[in-house]
């Protein structure tokens, strides 16, 4: 191995450690970084990262996927770093489907006032600005947004009920062109 | 209502420290964590954990909303705020009293009154307690020159708001205060939201000796001995021992004194710590400012006197008398803690987060461990690099101080720099092992280290 190939590919824990500060203080949820057979991939909320080192958006569990995840790979040295996986309390992810998560803990409403009919069904369509519910923090309500695109498919809390943040509140079949 | 389950609004050792706690009293816990934390070792052994927010501390840890809205939809009767994050925000102790969540700690108004160090010193020097030769707020630069050459040089230029050793600038002569005063100023309003600053002398040759305080809600006050924490680095304490050594037994008394006089007066309701500064040179001491909290070196205390000061903590919450009286109170031997880092020493003790690939804590008698960590945990970079208390205990001083060496010798981790090696070579010392350091000992003897 040449001293210039050793620049990259001996990339220490510590200098993918300060990578991922970096993301961490970003607005960027995903980063790859590829310099000759060398590839770093990292992504957080929601991005899963396959073996190709691409995004991939609906193929894992929320409460795992909402965490960081780190993988690097030469061909001189393969080193995985990957954090253990949060135990799942939302149900798994459907194929082609994707999550809309808690964005804070609290207490999750499916209508606006008790008695109401609920923001949205399974069936109704939204786009990323819909509605989805309210989370009450403190007596504060704040607006759940859909964020995703598409169908509901399943609703997966119910009125009235403690959500953590990043916990998976509906499943929705995103729109395809 | 008595306390059937507590939220733990910490994470690291303290929090599994609290969890054990509760598990001892029958207490069901439940950790708010942050997404970083979801796998650690507290939220393992907690019987729940809730996750509250993304890895950054201000958007999780530090949200009051966040914890209360997890204490209530928990159901918890309790909230445990252990140090740091927002055990000394009067915010999360008020608005647990809003929401009826007993906060396991002092009311908000001691929180607050000692949150302020320049109206702490003020309040404690009503009950004629000695607070270090200083300043009231200095409001100009021009004050500041006036009140910095009648108090005499080196002084300390301190922000009112501080705390723990943060936003202390020193200033040896006149011609190096305005641009500490600038930048001290600015850093305050920066940290701390207030820039407000005082000027204190600067005692070069001085002790840290602080007094653990227990109150409950019928106002009994008792001190659980004192420790010594004058091994400090950047204002940051590095080991601590109970009681406190090499000093003349009828100061013991006196500090022991001043500080149950203090919170006897401001009814202090809790655990707590009153820190003093005793100068070697002529012999006086000194008020420094109290800790509204359980402190990182609780352990030395514990081992010594055999008081579960995190158990008493939860019952005085629960309305309880304190278990002990003053004279149930007994000393038994010497405690010393070390306090392992995730820090490089190497490398000017730069910060090394990552993978613990060994993790092999010491064992035997004497021996006590207070850690979250284990082999293949990651260490997050986004909080305190503590790792791991290291307490001994022995008959006295010199048996304590040789089971922490071999303990440390016998302590293996990889993966991760530690800064076991430089503990190891402080305890080593001839003026540690004889008791004849200051504050600025560790400081001193940095630059003899070799790695």
């Amino acid at each position: 191995m040449s001293e210039k190939d050793k620049a990259i590919t001996q990339l220490t824990f510590d200098e993918v450690l300060q990578i991922l500060n970096l993301i961490e203080k970003l607005d960027y949820d995903f980063l790859q970084l590829e310099a000759g057979d060398f590839k770093l991939s990292i992504g957080k909320r929601g991005f899963h990262i396959d073996d190709d080192g691409g995004p991939q958006t609906g193929t894992v569990a929320p409460a795992a996927s909402s965490r960081q995840q780190v993988r690097a790979t030469t061909s001189a040295a393969r080193t995985t770093v990957q954090q253990p996986r949060a135990e799942t309390k939302a149900p798994a992810v459907k194929e082609g489907t994707v999550p809309i998560v808690a964005p804070m803990v609290g207490t999750f409403y499916t209508a606006p006032e008790p008695g109401a009919p609920p923001f949205i069904k399974a069936g109704d369509s939204v786009d990323a600005n819909t509605t989805v519910g309210l989370i009450e923090v403190m007596k504060v309500f704040n607006a759940v947004s859909s964020k995703a695109t598409g169908v509901i498919l399943e609703i997966c809390v119910q009125n009235g009920q403690f959500v953590e943040y990043g916990q998976t509140l509906f499943l929705v079949k995103p729109e395809t062109n | 209502m008595s306390i059937a389950r507590v939220l733990v609004a910490n994470r690291g050792e303290i929090a599994l420290r609290v969890i054990k706690a509760c598990r001892e009293l029958g207490i069901e816990s439940v950790i708010a964590v942050s997404e970083a934390d979801r796998e650690s070792l507290p939220a393992r052994t907690a019987d729940r954990a809730v996750c509250i927010g993304p890895p950054r501390s201000s958007e999780s840890y530090l949200k009051v909303e966040a914890i209360i809205a997890a204490a209530l939809g928990t159901k918890s009767d309790a909230v445990h705020p252990g140090y740091g994050f927002l055990a000394e925000k009067p915010e999360l102790a008020e608005a647990c009293e809003k929401h009826g969540v007993k906060f396991i700690g002092p009311k908000p108004d001691s929180i607050r009154q000692m949150g302020n160090k320049l109206a702490a010193r003020a309040l404690v020097s009503e009950y004629r307690i000695p607070v270090v030769p200083g300043s009231p707020n200095v409001g100009s630069l021009k004050e500041g020159f006036a009140l910095a050459e009648s108090i005499g040089f080196p002084v300390l230029l301190k922000a009112a708001a501080g705390g723990g050793g943060r936003g202390i600038k020193i200033v040896t002569e006149a011609s190096e205060l305005q641009r500490a005063f600038e930048m001290a100023t600015a850093e305050a309003k920066a940290a701390f939201g207030d820039a407000t600053l005082y000027i204190e002398r600067y005692l070069p040759n001085a002790r840290h000796i602080e007094v653990q305080i227990l109150g409950d809600q019928s106002g009994n006050v008792i001190h659980v001995g004192e420790r010594d924490c004058s091994l400090q680095r950047r204002y940051q304490k590095v080991v601590e021992e109970a009681l406190a050594y090499s000093i003349p037994e009828q100061v013991r008394k006196k500090i022991r004194t001043a500080a149950v006089t203090a919170a006897k007066n401001i009814r202090y309701e809790n655990a707590g710590t009153i820190e003093f500064i005793l100068d070697q040179e002529s012999g006086k001491f000194y008020f420094l400012e109290m800790n509204t909290r359980i402190q990182v070196e609780h352990p030395v205390t514990e081992m010594i006197t055999g008081v579960d000061l995190v158990q008493e903590q939860i019952s005085i919450a629960n309305g309880q008398r304190l278990s002990y009286k003053q004279s149930d109170i007994r000393f038994s031997g010497h405690a010393i803690e070390c306090r392992i880092t995730a820090e490089s020493p190497r490398d000017g003790f730069r910060p090394s987060p990552g993978v613990i690939t060994e993790w092999h804590p010491p064992e035997g008698e004497g021996i006590r461990v207070d850690s979250h960590c284990f082999e293949g945990y990651f260490v997050p970079p986004f909080y305190d690099s503590l790792l791991a208390k290291l307490i001994t205990h022995g008959a006295d001083r010199h048996e304590a101080m040789k089971r922490m060496g071999e303990a440390l010798e016998s302590f293996r981790v990889n993966g991760i720099a530690t800064t076991i090696p430089f503990l190891g070579f402080l305890l080593h010392q001839q003026d540690y092992i004889s008791g004849k350091v200051n504050t600025r000992w560790v400081e001193r003897k940095l630059e003899q280290f070799v790695p």
